[in-house]
């Protein structure tokens, strides 16, 4: 019995010995392959119809799917479109397609093609674009197609041109329910990779290089993402090439052989104010809060300083139109305490504020919140609590699970929240949709204030404003109103950094403005063309 | 008289079992009607989930259009008809078939989780009989360390394999089931697999093994304090068989009832670990259906979960039966 039990820990051992001895474990694929890591994995079917809405699904499906020109550090780039040109007198945009450019399975990339992506995107709405402007599209000749616009629409190249994934005609045409559509010529496009697979169980995605592509053969063979909770490890190991790193890790990586990158301030952390409430519905009490709240001391105490302090006209610092002009609110007690007592809020005993009788109380919700495809648990609000309750207003601070915080923000269900957003970099566009509910109304980010119909009216025109210096004036102006109602307080900017092997000879960066309406992800294709 | 003494026999079989049979098809239809309604007692809805904080930014008549569109419409009535026609639905996230999914999830899930219990209680039955039948320095040593690691969260134990053996020496992957896209051959593939799943079968395995030792000791302690056991040795039988044949078996009930409910438990248990690990399973699925309020998965697999439960319960029985005999006579 004994020396049977020796036999098989013998065995054991040399097994588990065998078993190291073979490691680490490399793929057996002989060519260039990338991989790249992501905590989340999953982000849906790469075509248009079924990836997540959210910037990590639109990347992935960007690798097969090329839209009319892109974005790179430069601004907008060729993309199916060699050129391209706006005709304000009847106002079209006329597009020269790259007659190099082919499906994946061979067939030529034409006008009609172009025009028919419109079409069916008018009866399968795809949410990343709006096409409502769009009066018509007609293609001229093999390689040249025109946007008839309705209005004049300003986001057009950042919206529609450098967004909108164009679809082979030849495909889709038959499709009734693309969102069920699984063939898998539903992952025929023109980008610079084809389709491999994608295993919603592991999270994992694989694109092979489009060798025929029309900018040129892509650096690597084959791309993949796998998932992985742990980037710094998978980077380390050498299990992943490139990842979204957490900012105290970019010296640890850095140290290590790897290049670290970082993102401009392209993702806005707010706190979102239930203006329709009394008496959060006073700007004076807004300003108050804002007065209270010291950014610096959230970002010291939330992020160990891996944050910059946010302007308060929600664009972002980086933007080209942003207005270094718009009201500051630098923490100030005793401002804040003089504009609660102006709205007649007394202390009492305990030193917190009252009004008639009633104790002043605000309820904060807080939830993880997703940034770049990275779940972000709060550690804000405890800060923000501190804050509010030291010049003497009561907080309960309430930890939700997303979706129902999510819930009651969208039924006025609250008082305060913590929320955020990217895009601030992208197209001004993004002012409107974070503050009109016409144009965000299904975002719980949307601060939804439409009380102003001066800041209504000026958002309006500088959609339809084509001449870039207009556009800029009236983008300032919508700025300085937003700064001074402050229908939602914009807190900080997080630093954003990713981590890339550099002897894969892949320059990652991140997209000035963010890729397509403003995604800040450091994953650009064309960091893979050559 | 020979006759009528068989008769009262089947039909005391034939009534305990009805009666036992009856009992399980309305724990199974309870089952059914929690299944249908606990997720829909959740806040919020695919739309909010997937939409509210969503890149591509909606306004309210496209929210409202995207609701009716993914509305849930089916009633309690049409999802019996649909269960019992072997249709679970398609997830809303997917659009794939549930039953699709969730087997296609579910082999990690076996093959991890099964693997560490199954280890577990082996292991951990056998050091525990032991211990309990040395007693001495070892035993008390080994009660203190099982002490500490039933008290050492599987999140601790995780991290902490993973800081060793993944960041420090590098020996073991950080991340995954196996290696994505490696094109290995069988062989290879599994050793491959073998190989990512050792940290987190670990954490799993000392997660599961104190338990298990501790009941197995304390119940071996008693047993070995009974009188049948110095018959065993008065006959003269081997200490082997003493302590196996006659102690250990009768320790072994609580250990297997222990496993029956874990193993309930185990199919969306192991969310900590999986997601340590990036590991692929069950837990990842059951938590992702659940943050985007995809109903028709979530069901699903909160419906197969619970059906194992009962039917680990009846397996339970079974074993019962085959392990004492005591069971086997009043049935």
């Amino acid at each position: 019995m004994i020396k049977d039990t020796r036999k098989i820990l013998l065995f054991l051992i040399s097994f588990l010995f065998l078993l190291i001895s073979c490691l680490p474990f490399h793929s057996a694929w002989g060519g260039e392959e990338l991989r790249i890591a992501d905590s989340a994995g999953d982000w849906g079917y790469p075509n248009p119809f079924r990836h997540y809405p959210r910037g990590p699904g639109y990347v992935r499906m960007s690798f097969i799917f090329d839209t009319l020109i892109w974005k790179n550090n430069n601004g907008f780039i060729p993309a199916l479109a060699e050129s391209w040109n706006y005709n304000p007198s009847d106002m079209t945009f006329t597009f020269h397609l790259n007659s190099n450019a082919k499906w994946h399975d061979g067939k030529p990339v034409t006008g009609e093609d172009v025009a028919f992506t419109v079409e069916y995107f008018r009866t399968h709405p795809y949410r990343f674009i709006k096409i409502a402007d769009i009066e018509d599209v007609q293609p001229e000749d093999g390689n040249t197609v025109v946007f008839r616009l309705s209005t004049p629409y300003a986001p057009f190249l950042s919206i529609i041109g450098a967004s909108m994934p164009i679809l082979p005609k030849h495909i889709w045409e038959t499709v009734e329910k693309p969102e069920v559509y699984d063939d898998p010529k539903a992952f025929v496009g023109s980008g610079p990779y084809l389709f491999g697979d994608f295993d919603k169980t592991k999270g994992t995605y694989l694109y092979r290089a489009f060798v025929d592509y029309y900018l040129g053969c892509p650096k690597v063979d084959r791309l993949i993402y796998i998932r992985s909770a742990n980037p710094l490890l998978s980077l380390t190991s050498g299990e992943a090439d490139l990842a979204n790193i957490r900012p105290e890790m970019a010296k640890h990586l850095a140290k290590k052989g790897m290049t670290v990158i970082s993102d401009e301030h392209g993702w806005v952390k707010k706190l979102m104010v239930n203006h329709k409430k009394w008496p959060l519905s006073e700007t004076r009490f807004r300003k108050a809060l804002a007065y209270a709240i010291n950014q610096s001391e959230i970002i010291e105490k939330s992020h160990r300083g891996f944050a910059s302090p946010a302007s308060y006209g929600l664009l972002s610092v980086d933007h080209e139109m942003y207005n270094p002009a718009v009201p500051t609110y630098p923490y100030n007690p005793a401002k804040s305490i003089q504009l609660l007592e102006s709205l007649g809020f007394t202390k009492n005993q305990s030193g917190m504020f009252q009004k008639n009788g009633k104790e002043l109380k605000l309820e904060l919700l807080c939830s993880t919140i997703t940034a770049a495809g990275e779940n972000v648990a709060d550690r804000d609000g405890e800060v923000i609590k501190n804050q509010l309750q030291h010049i003497g207003i009561e907080i309960e601070l309430i930890h939700m699970e997303r979706t129902t915080a999510d819930v009651h923000i969208k039924k006025w269900d609250f008082d305060l929240a913590l929320s955020g957003h990217g895009g601030i970099t992208g197209d001004p566009v993004i002012m409107n949709q974070m503050i009109l509910s016409s144009y965000g109304g299904g975002s719980v980010n949307s601060s939804r204030y439409d009380e102003n119909r001066q800041l209504n009216e000026i958002l309006e025109k500088s959609v339809s404003e084509m001449d870039h210096k207009k556009r800029t004036e009236l983008v300032y102006e919508a700025q300085m109103i937003y700064a001074t109602e402050l229908p939602s307080i914009a807190l900080y900017y997080p630093h954003a950094f990713s981590a890339y092997n550099p002897e894969k000879s892949v320059h990652w960066f991140y997209t000035k403005g963010g890729m397509a309406t403003g995604i800040p992800i450091s994953q650009n294709k064309t960091a893979l063309i050559r | 008289m020979k006759m009528e003494g068989k008769e009262l026999r089947i039909k005391t079989f034939l009534s305990h079992n009805t009666r036992r049979i009856m009992t399980y098809l309305i724990a199974a239809f309870l089952l059914i009607l929690l299944g249908y309604y606990l997720p829909r007692v959740l806040p919020g809805d695919y739309v909010t989930a997937m939409y509210s904080q969503s890149q591509a930014i909606i306004t309210e008549e496209e929210e409202a259009w995207l609701k009716a569109e993914y509305a849930d419409k089916e009633s309690f009535c049409e999802y019996i008809i649909a269960l019992v026609t072997l249709d679970w639905g398609y997830s809303l996230v997917f659009s794939e078939p549930v039953s699709d999914l969730i087997f296609s999830a579910l082999p990690w899930t076996l093959f991890l989780l099964g693997s560490a219990h199954l280890l577990a209680m082996i292991i951990g039955f056998i050091a525990g009989v032991e211990a309990a039948w040395r007693r001495g320095p070892l035993e008390k040593l080994s009660v203190g360390l099982m002490t500490f690691l039933e008290g050492a969260p599987e999140i601790a134990t995780g991290i902490l394999l993973l800081f060793i053996f993944a960041l420090v020496l590098g020996w073991f992957p950080a991340a995954g089931g196996e290696t994505a896209y490696a094109g290995y051959g069988m062989f290879r593939w599994g050793l491959d697999v073998l190989y990512h799943t050792i940290l987190p079968f670990i954490t799993l395995f000392f997660a599961y093994l104190p338990g298990n030792f501790l009941l197995a000791r304390g119940s071996m302690i008693v047993i070995l304090k009974s009188p049948f056991l110095k018959t065993a040795y008065a006959k003269g039988l081997p200490s082997l068989r003493v302590r196996y044949g006659h102690g250990a078996r009768n320790a072994l009930l609580p250990v297997v009832t222990r496993f029956g409910l874990r193993f309930s438990f185990m199919l969306t248990g192991a969310l900590v670990v999986e997601t340590i690990f990036s590991y692929p399973g069950l837990g990842t699925l059951l938590f992702k259906s659940i943050a985007l309020r995809d109903l028709p998965l979530i069901q699903a697999i909160v419906l197969f979960s619970s059906l194992l439960v009962l039917t680990v319960n009846i397996a339970l029985e079974i074993c019962y039966r085959f392990l004492d005999p005591r069971v086997r006579n009043e049935t």
